[in-house]
């Protein structure tokens, strides 16, 4: 087949650069599949008839956004890598008589040629994937799976229309950068000398700072509502504190190593050192950019894991027993002992009815209303928050009075407490007063914290701290009873929460869980005499699916985006690399044909690298040290017990084996390096 | 007594598949005394950068003896051929070849930082010669921030500082403007007079009129060679014209 001029030139141009196109081949195929992937099993539909999952569809569907969007940046950034080694050829062409339009023509077949291959493969790869990362998905969020391999075309076209778009994009990038240029910058611009940087202690002092700041804050934080916001404020910080470190701070460290003769004239660091400083500035932001990108994917894949493996404990969190009853009363004469006893007997009834015998039992009354807590003062007047902050934000809580023989009888201890006494048990939180007043007649003296924990549906969905005041009875709330949201409604809600175990296989429960919907949902009559305005009826099996599926999606979509900015890592390590390695193949000669014999290149070059390329690591592991607490705080939003150790293990584990893999990258690329350094003979 | 001793050397370049051979360096012998000046003269492609790549043990020989002090270059391992360079010889290349990262005493002290010299003894040396060669004001500078003269001198005072036996300069005066070259041959002059053995390969004949004899290659063989004797520069610069238009214009012999 005989291949016109242009085309020809352009598929030459990509063979003969095969160093550094086959990783940006491999880089947008492996994009491409990931977004097909995605695609096949968002807007493919691949899991329409899997229960449970229309959560994890949504959050697939932001993150194949995500993937798209750093697509277009990061392939930005490699494709300048691209255009760099290419502008000295075209310059020749330019010399030689070829217009900037023909130039454009090349590009353009260059790349039509890349879009071409990384579509195809990239598509091709992803339809054979897109069953196993189903199978992958289904098994993760324990539904079922089916064998039939399908292809979507819809997720197919919606890849190669966000693609086509951002192939496009990189061409009219190209295009400009050679429209601006003239054919003598063109084919000076490889060995365009820098200056060797000053180095910027101001910059470098206040990136020091900055980190310090987003540490701080990390660790400091208390509750975990605040940490919210203070996450992204420290990610921010964390990320423009990383960049002005490494690129300054970088520069001031060789500068002080240069410092130092005795270190700096050894054979070993000599080279090295004074070459480092040298490019450091963009050194530097590539570091900085390897350093976030492994952070991120730490922090995604320690926390996802760590909710992943903890899914059980939360769903017992969530649901204590394997029935959770709670009846929401009119007020508190509904609460007294017959009436809840009757009530207790009508679900006796049902179980009984169906054969379950109730196991486990815990059962409490309980009053909760929310409120500001400061300086052991409780504002309960919602008005007074219309203003809020994010600091009086985070003194929101939420207070659950219970009735001390109830409180025992749960968390199976024997307080005894008198009037204007309370037990308090603090979640998600902590305080450090002694009393708690709501107005000037209701306040509690504190006489003890104990840690029990006690599983309410309440505390485990929402957001903001709880704290259990277990007092002499309900009736001491005094004037609390009597007072009134703007809405006219008791601020005070008061239930009655019965929590069971059957013993039952799933199917028993799901048939309990059925008839005791039938008997207290829509039933006038029932709610009218035991004085319930709602109930919510809940069974853990029934719920689970849907449960665990935000987990397991949680986790499948962390593995997702780990991969992607891994893979962006490795890249960017890999073109940093090269890149130095065509710089300083000149160099390398230079000292050669001065006596430098190969081992001393070779030592010094891992001199250079050693220096130069755990530093990302190091970095990475200390920010991840450092946003730990931050980290955890944000989990226990998702389940209340903090499992310390849970997350512990997956962080340290996610460290290790993202470790070992640099130090394979670390390998592989510093080879790479070697072979285009040492071909300069 | 000879310092270099070149005797019998060919180089032959064949194609990868050996389908076609050029050789480069027929036969060529000569013997450099201790102290002597010597210009290596020639046209492009009669071989003298072949013939400097082999005396600077960065290429090998096809047959012949390169003899450096009584020591057989040609036997010299690879991997010890560098460190070699690095203590015996001393170069200055036409494009300078100093390393745009370094600082110009940075540059001058990397043969010495490779053989592991105390930093104290580097600057011990690097003072007198700095002082010699006119640069003590530029050594805390980068390349790019002299001219091309000032990074030429520092290129010799990076060939000196190791006290090499013998500086092999490949077209030192190449890239000069001729005021730079004129400063450049009469240091090399100077350096030359405190003892120094100096080899030059050039084509500039005011550049190998500075030298103590010339030796002209033509097609890979020494052809012709002029002794200074008592001639003034102007006088060799005369000499070596007529032998250039000689051998241009094809006389067998003088």
């Amino acid at each position: 087949m005989k291949l016109g001029f242009y085309p020809r030139l352009a598929s030459d141009g990509i063979r003969k650069n095969r160093r550094m196109y086959l990783p940006y081949l491999m880089t947008t195929t492996a994009m491409v599949a990931m977004h097909y992937i995605i695609g096949y099993l968002t807007v493919g539909g691949a899991l329409e008839n899997v229960p449970g999952t229309a959560f994890i569809t949504s959050l697939l569907y932001t993150g194949g956004w995500v993937v798209a969007v750093f697509s277009v940046i990061f392939l930005f950034y490699t494709n300048s890598f691209l255009i760099r080694r290419r502008k000295r050829e075209f310059g020749l062409y330019n010399i030689l008589g070829m217009g900037k339009w023909n130039i454009g023509r090349i590009l353009l077949w260059e790349s039509l040629i890349t879009a071409l291959i990384s579509l195809t493969a990239g598509l091709l790869i992803g339809a054979l994937l897109s069953k196993a990362a189903e199978l992958m998905l289904i098994n993760l969020i324990n539904g079922e799976v089916n064998y039939v391999l399908r292809v979507s075309p819809a997720a197919a076209v919606v890849t190669i229309s966000v693609y086509s778009g951002i192939f496009l994009l990189l061409l009219l990038n190209s295009l400009w950068q050679i429209r601006s240029s003239t054919a003598i910058s063109l084919l000076r611009s490889e060995n365009y000398g820098e200056r060797p940087p000053r180095a910027n202690w101001l910059v470098g002092v206040l990136g020091v700072l900055i980190l310090g700041a987003a540490y701080y804050i990390a660790v400091t934080i208390r509750d975990p509502l605040t940490a919210v916001g203070a996450f992204f404020i420290a990610v921010v910080m964390v990320i423009v504190g990383t960049y002005m470190v490494m690129i300054s701070g970088s520069v001031l460290f060789c500068r002080i190593l240069q410092r130092n003769k005795r270190y700096y004239y050894n054979p070993r660091h000599f080279v090295s050192v004074s070459s480092m400083v040298y490019r450091m500035k963009r050194n530097g932001a590539g570091l900085a950019s390897i350093c976030i990108l492994s952070t991120m994917v730490l922090v995604m894949i320690s926390s996802t894991t760590s909710l992943y493996f903890g899914q059980r404990s939360a769903l017992r969190e969530r649901y204590p027993r394997e029935l959770n009853l709670q009846f929401y009363m009119k007020d508190a004469s509904y609460l007294s002992d017959e009436n809840v006893s009757s009530l207790l007997w009508e679900v006796e009834a049902v179980n009984t009815a169906q054969g379950i015998t109730a196991q486990n039992v815990y059962g409490y009354r309980a009053a909760s209303v929310s409120g500001l807590l400061e300086d052991g003062e409780v504002e309960l007047d919602s008005s007074a928050l219309s203003g809020f902050n994010l600091s009086t934000f985070s003194s929101v809580y939420r207070f659950i009075f219970m009735p001390i023989e109830d409180f025992n009888g749960v968390a199976g201890t024997d307080y005894t407490v008198g009037p204007g006494e309370a037990v308090a048990c603090v979640f998600r939180s902590e305080i450090d007063c002694d009393t708690i007043s709501f107005t000037d007649d209701v306040s509690y003296r504190i006489v003890a914290k104990p840690d029990t924990f006690i599983p309410n549906p309440g505390s485990s969905m929402e957001m903001i701290p709880t704290i259990i005041l277990a007092v002499s009875d309900l009736d001491s709330l005094g004037e609390l009873r009597d007072m009134r949201d703007y809405n006219g409604f008791p601020i005070l809600q008061y239930t009655w929460n019965y929590n069971y175990d059957t013993g039952a296989d799933a199917e028993a429960q799901t048939r309990l869980y059925d008839a005791l919907r039938d008997k207290f949902t829509s039933n006038p009559t029932l709610s009218e005499f035991f004085g319930f305005t709602g109930r919510s009826i809940e069974c853990r099996e029934v719920e689970s699916q849907d449960f665990l599926s935000l987990y397991g999606g949680l986790f499948y979509v962390g593995i997702v985006l780990s991969i992607v900015f891994s893979c962006a890592a490795v890249l960017i390590i890999y073109y940093k690399q090269i890149s130095e390695g065509y710089e300083d193949e000149s160099r390398f000669e230079i000292m050669k044909k001065v006596g430098m014999t190969d081992r001393e290149i070779r030592r010094s070059i891992n001199s250079q690298l050693l220096t130069v390329f755990y530093l990302p690591l190091i970095f990475a592991a200390m920010h991840l040290i450092f946003a730990f607490p931050l980290i955890k705080k944000l989990l226990s939003l998702l389940q209340m017990i903090n499992n310390l150790q849970l997350f512990a293990i997956t962080t340290g584990l996610s460290l290790g084996i993202f470790a070992l893999l640099y130090m394979l990258v670390y390998r592989a690329t510093s080879n790479a390096y070697y072979r285009i350094v040492r071909g300069a003979r | 007594m000879s310092i270099l001793e070149v005797s019998n050397l060919r180089k032959v370049y064949s194609s990868r598949f050996g389908t076609s051979t050029v050789a480069a360096l027929k036969n060529v012998n000569f013997t450099v005394e201790a102290g002597e000046y010597v210009a290596i003269m020639g046209e492009s492609g009669s071989g003298k950068t072949t013939l400097l790549n082999i005396l600077a043990a960065l290429d090998k020989p096809t047959g012949g003896v390169v003899r450096l002090d009584g020591l057989e270059l040609t036997k010299i391992h690879e991997s010890a051929a560098a460190s070699f360079r690095r203590d015996n010889l001393g170069f200055v290349f036409q494009e300078f070849n100093l390393l745009d990262t370094f600082t110009i005493q940075d540059n001058i002290f990397l043969p010495l930082v490779l053989s592991g010299v105390a930093h104290r003894d580097m600057e011990a040396r690097l003072a007198p010669v700095a002082r010699d060669l006119g640069i003590m004001e530029l050594l805390k500078k980068y390349p790019y921030e002299v001219s091309g003269g000032q990074k030429q001198r520092a290129a010799v005072a990076r060939a000196l500082i190791t006290n090499p036996k013998i500086i092999l300069a490949d077209e030192p005066t190449g890239a000069l403007d001729s005021k730079s070259t004129d400063e450049l041959l009469r240091l090399f002059a100077k350096v030359n007079s405190t003892g120094q053995t100096i080899l030059m390969v050039t084509h500039s004949v005011k550049a190998a009129s500075s030298a103590g004899r010339v030796l002209f290659i033509k097609d890979g063989e020494v052809f012709h060679q002029i002794y200074r004797g008592r001639d003034s520069d102007s006088q060799l610069y005369q000499k070596i014209s007529d032998t250039l238009t000689l051998l241009a214009t094809g006389g067998d012999g003088v």
